[in-house]
């Protein structure tokens, strides 16, 4: 904050003490999960309370690698997700764009709009939804998946790219309209190549939404090769018994992408969203 | 924008297009494809979910469906179940927003200062909104079950709890549980928003504050707020919406037990959708919680203009 | 250019079609790997005995299925055959082909045990929805170990047995006697108590009223909420689901648990055989006990294309080789005659099973899974009402009126529907 005032060490104990916490709270469920996929199945239960399993295995890896159909589901939603975030992510720059540098007739109406689209349930549209994509004969298509969740996330990913493109100044569109560029020219030559952050924190959102979406994977899914992962996740749960330590590991291989991309756009993310702050 | 041509003199300039196209169709031009895949994807679907509400709609059934009003409506305002179950989003909402918002807004703020280790530390402490919510909420619901979890030794030994039990199985206390995966969750999302907006607000301001001789109350409610409140209401009615609608946790960790406890209405629209398989009947009570989330965005825009304007 | 296409899209459509000819699609809904393997290798079977014809298998997440179906259904992407379980089939009969005929004309058609036949025409008693694959049949498990802790010399053999049984086990610390089932799926708990206790496992009297207000009945919902305020059931139990109970049993947190023989393959599977044993549910005051038994089997959709095939299909896997194997790794009891002489089955663990299904005293409950709205009942009306009565919110009579006012109305609608 202020280079003025000098903290008192135990402010600054309380700081780090208070950061600590946070990162504690945050890891400690992902650690659990981890402990529980390298736990041995026998274990799972015994020693279900230590903190430590007093035997590790990398066994539920293995089966979950090898034996399952992990790897297909897996394929399945880097197909769905890079999909998903990269049609959105267009799709929202250039909404995003209009929202910010235009005043125009409707603006009010179709943020309302958008802003419906997030309020009903989506369980509801199930139903219309599942018809009108197996008239169409997309059933069981990847595509019908890419194409409802590029629809739910347009809203707020429009909201983040409206944000970015406010942080850049109009003038620069303009000089070089002046300049003989007709505006989609600019937008690309000069804009696009400033709000790369943006893009980026945008992809990257929209990739996470789309990655552990449960539902209308769901419903539109039935055949085996076409599952994404979240689906499958759902598979180890059966009559019998439930695989936790198969269904942990699985987890834990899926949170991995996830994870890793959202740590790389998260700064981007703050960044970006900066600029547009102030005028939200 | 304005239509005055700002020509740089000396400069030709091109033909600039009319006014016309400037405000009324050049805005839609790049609108257009996000307006076409709502529309079709989501109002349609919307619209057709909607007039279910004023059907009788029996999933398998569909030669049985007819039109029947405001049945379903009124079978609604008599129903207990659906009040429990509006009472119950109601604190569901309000527990996960409150913690939420104010972990959120201190880890924004212990963010937006200078120690060591800041790039790992944000990178790690924004992680849980990376994973995905049947995976969380399997995990907390494992962590809170006594055989399996540290949680209830922890909050017995801390005096919290008389002895080591599963809250998700306590009428009382089992919405705590669906609570705290939500917050989990949700912290990085007001982290990450409320740290944009502190990151913008001028640091002049704060030097000058402090040369007055300015408390660290005073600092925050003068300057940080105003800057921040924009922001504030627009995630905390975004997060508030989706919040409502969020069943994912309460389904996977209790069901809406025990005895309806925590459920709320999205679990209810699930099970009248899905078990009972009647349509109407969940759709009607869709559209009663579509038109109490339209109130409340209503109500904040309208607190936002007036103390905006203060 | 248009006429290449169109020839193009001709001949794919043909090759298409003539593919499809000879597919059909066959839907599990109690999924589980184990369960998958078995259907897989009983369908490569078909697929050889039957050259050109292919089998795809859809398996949907067990949680989900019975929404996944429905929605499938909806949606009109309508499977040829169909896992049909028994409490689906008044939901779904409509749909369902009548297979009486197909039965009659059948090699193993008369191998058929008579129960397998009845359950198959339970939805109206005439028209054949389904052809059972095998039994579910309720019998106690109990943890020989604990109840030689707790001083217990031999397992219950009456109700009044039974409460003392897990009251001793619970003094043991942090052991519980029962594993009840609060949870999803726990009603046949609650109306083999019931009927128990009410000496009567009819539904229905000839008034077309509810049994379950009836002062017995009430007795037995009481003796489960006795069971659970007492402390004899864990704290939690009042939203154990299936899985729970099973794991509850196999971790030694609970010593009695009912169940039928497919649990008896997952507490094989973590439990020493010496540890645990599985005897009849223990008789109420009139000498009798109403385990629950249900069913799940084969059904075909009317709307499948090749109605022949499809009954091929059906009738391999009901074939008596085929549904031993399957009731074997499946944990089912099997439909034909003379099955029980099979080494497999009669082996102590198996021993409750076919004790129950022998003694007089034991009379199978069948659940009224003919009415239409049955299901919706047991998954939520049951479900919740039950849990506020073990929580205390509300009266065991309370419930039971609950309870008999819905199934009366239910099975008014279903009689004047025949």
């Amino acid at each position: 904050m202020s280079a003025l005032r000098k903290s008192s060490p135990l402010a600054v104990t309380g700081k780090y003490l208070a950061l600590g916490f946070y990162v504690a709270f945050a890891l400690f469920p992902l650690y659990w999960l981890a402990k529980i996929a390298v736990t041995p199945d026998k274990l799972i239960f015994t020693e279900g309370t230590a903190l430590f399993p007093s035997r590790f295995t990398f066994e539920n890896f293995g089966t979950v690698l090898l034996a399952t159909d992990f790897l297909s589901y897996f394929k399945n939603s880097v197909f769905v997700s890079i999909g998903t975030a990269a049609i959105t992510t267009a799709i929202a720059a250039a909404a995003g764009y209009a929202f910010s540098r235009f005043a125009f007739r409707g603006k009010r109406l179709i943020v309302a709009l958008m802003l419906i689209t997030q309020m009903f349930p989506l369980l509801m549209i199930i139903a219309p939804i599942y018809k009108i994509v197996a008239a169409v004969g997309l059933l069981n298509s990847l595509t019908s998946l890419i194409i409802v969740y590029t629809a739910f996330n347009i809203p707020f990913a429009t909201f983040l790219m409206q944000s970015f493109f406010d942080g850049i100044p109009k003038d620069l569109e303009e000089a070089a309209m002046m300049d003989g560029c007709t505006r989609f020219e600019a937008l690309r030559k000069i804009i696009l190549p400033l709000t790369l952050p943006g893009l980026g924190a945008t992809l990257g959102f929209v990739f996470t939404a789309a990655w552990s979406e449960l539902l209308f994977a769901l419903m539109l899914i039935n055949s085996n090769d076409t599952m994404t992962f979240p689906v499958g996740l759902l598979t180890f749960v059966s009559k019998f018994s439930v695989d936790w330590g198969q269904m942990m590991a699985a987890g834990v291989l899926a949170l991995v992408p996830s994870c890793l991309f959202f740590i790389f756009i998260q700064r981007y993310l703050v960044q970006g969203l900066t600029s547009g702050a102030v005028k939200g | 924008m304005t239509a005055i041509d700002t020509a740089v003199p000396g400069r030709k300039p091109r033909a600039r297009p009319t006014f016309y196209f400037r405000y009324m169709v050049e805005p839609y031009l790049y609108l257009t494809p996000a307006i076409l895949l709502i529309a079709l994807v989501m109002l349609v679907p919307l619209v057709i979910g909607v007039s279910y509400a004023f059907q009788a709609v029996n999933l398998l059934r569909p030669f049985q469906s007819g039109w029947v009003g405001f049945a379903n409506f009124e079978a609604l305002w008599t129903d207990r179940k659906f009040w429990l179950a509006l009472t119950n989003t109601f604190w569901w909402t309000l527990g996960s927003i409150f913690f939420q918002f104010f972990l959120g807004l201190g880890l924004a703020m212990l963010l937006n200062t200078q120690f060591h280790g800041k790039r790992i530390v944000q990178a790690l402490v924004f992680l849980p909104w990376a994973v995905p919510t049947f995976l969380s909420a399997l995990t907390w619901a494992w962590l809170f079950n006594p055989t399996i979890g540290p949680l209830p030794h922890w909050l017995a030994a801390l005096g919290i709890l008389s002895e080591p039990f599963n809250i998700l199985g306590d009428p009382d206390l089992a919405m705590w549980g669906p609570i705290t995966a939500n917050v989990w969750f949700g912290i990085p999302f007001f982290a990450i928003t409320l740290l944009a907006a502190l990151q913008s607000i001028p640091h002049e301001l704060y030097e000058a504050a402090e040369i007055d001789g300015a408390t660290p109350w005073q600092t925050f409610t003068k300057i940080t707020l105003p800057f921040l409140a924009p922001m504030i209401a627009i995630t905390v009615m975004l997060r508030t919406i989706w919040i409502a609608n969020f069943a994912d946790l309460i389904f996977v960790m209790t069901g809406g037990g025990p005895a309806n406890s925590t459920q709320i209405l999205s679990t209810y629209i699930f099970t009248t959708a899905f078990r009972k398989l009647d349509f109407g009947y969940a759709s009607a009570i869709a559209v009663a919680l579509l038109g109490l989330l339209l109130i409340y965005a209503a109500i904040l825009l309208v607190l936002r203009r007036k103390l905006v304007k203060i | 250019m248009r006429g290449l296409i169109g020839a193009i899209s001709a001949l794919a459509f043909l090759a298409g079609s003539a593919a499809s000819a000879e597919t059909l699609k066959l839907v599990e809904v109690i999924t589980s790997p184990e369960r998958t393997e078995v259907l897989q290798e009983q369908v490569d079977a078909f697929e050889a005995a039957n050259p050109g014809t292919e089998v795809e298998i859809v398996s949907l997440p067990w949680g989900q299925a019975f929404e996944k179906l429905a929605t499938m259904v909806a949606g009109g992407d309508i499977p040829d055959v169909v896992e049909m379980p028994d409490r689906w089939a008044g939901i779904y009969k409509d749909k369902l082909v009548d297979l009486n005929d197909k039965i009659a004309g059948w090699d193993h058609g008369g191998t058929l045990t008579q129960k397998t036949l009845d359950m198959g025409r339970q939805t109206d008693g005439k028209t054949a929805r389904m052809i059972p694959y095998g039994f579910y049949l309720r019998a106690m498990f109990y943890n020989k170990k604990l109840l030689e802790e707790a001083g217990v010399a031999s397992p219950p053999g009456t109700m009044a047995e039974f409460m003392e049984a897990a009251k001793a086990v619970s003094a043991l610390d942090g052991k519980y006697g029962y594993c009840l089932r609060g949870g999803p799926g726990g009603l046949n708990g609650w109306i083999m108590m019931a009927a128990t206790m009410n000496g009567d496992n009819t539904f229905f009297d000839e008034d077309g009223k509810s049994t379950l207000n009836q002062p017995g009945s009430v007795e037995g919902i009481q003796f489960l909420i006795d069971m659970y305020q007492n402390g004899y059931a864990p704290k939690d139990s009042v939203s154990w689901g299936f899985n729970e109970i099973v794991a509850g049993f196999y971790s030694g947190t609970c010593a009695f648990l009912d169940q039928d023989p497919d649990a008896l393959i997952a507490v094989a599977e973590r439990m020493e055989a010496e540890d645990f044993a599985v005897v009849p549910m223990p008789v109420g005051p009139a000498g009798k006990a109403f385990p629950t038994i249900g069913f799940a089997g084969w059904a075909m959709f009317d709307t499948t294309s090749n109605e022949d095939l499809s009954w091929k299909l059906i009738a391999h896997l009901s074939s008596p080789e085929a549904n031993k194997e399957w009731a074997k790794r499946v944990g089912v009891i099997p439909i034909h005659e003379g099955a029980e002489q099979d080494p497999y089955f009669k082996t102590e663990q198996f021993k409750g099973w076919f004790d129950t299904l022998n003694g007089e005293q034991y009379v199978p409950t069948v659940m009224p899974t003919y009415l239409e709205q049955f299901g919706y009942f047991a998954d939520s009306i049951a479900l919740e009402s039950s849990q506020e009565a073990l929580l205390g919110e509300i009266t065991a009579q309370e419930v039971a009126d609950k309870w008999a006012e819905f199934l009366t109305e239910e099975y008014a609608r279903w009689k004047a529907a025949q």
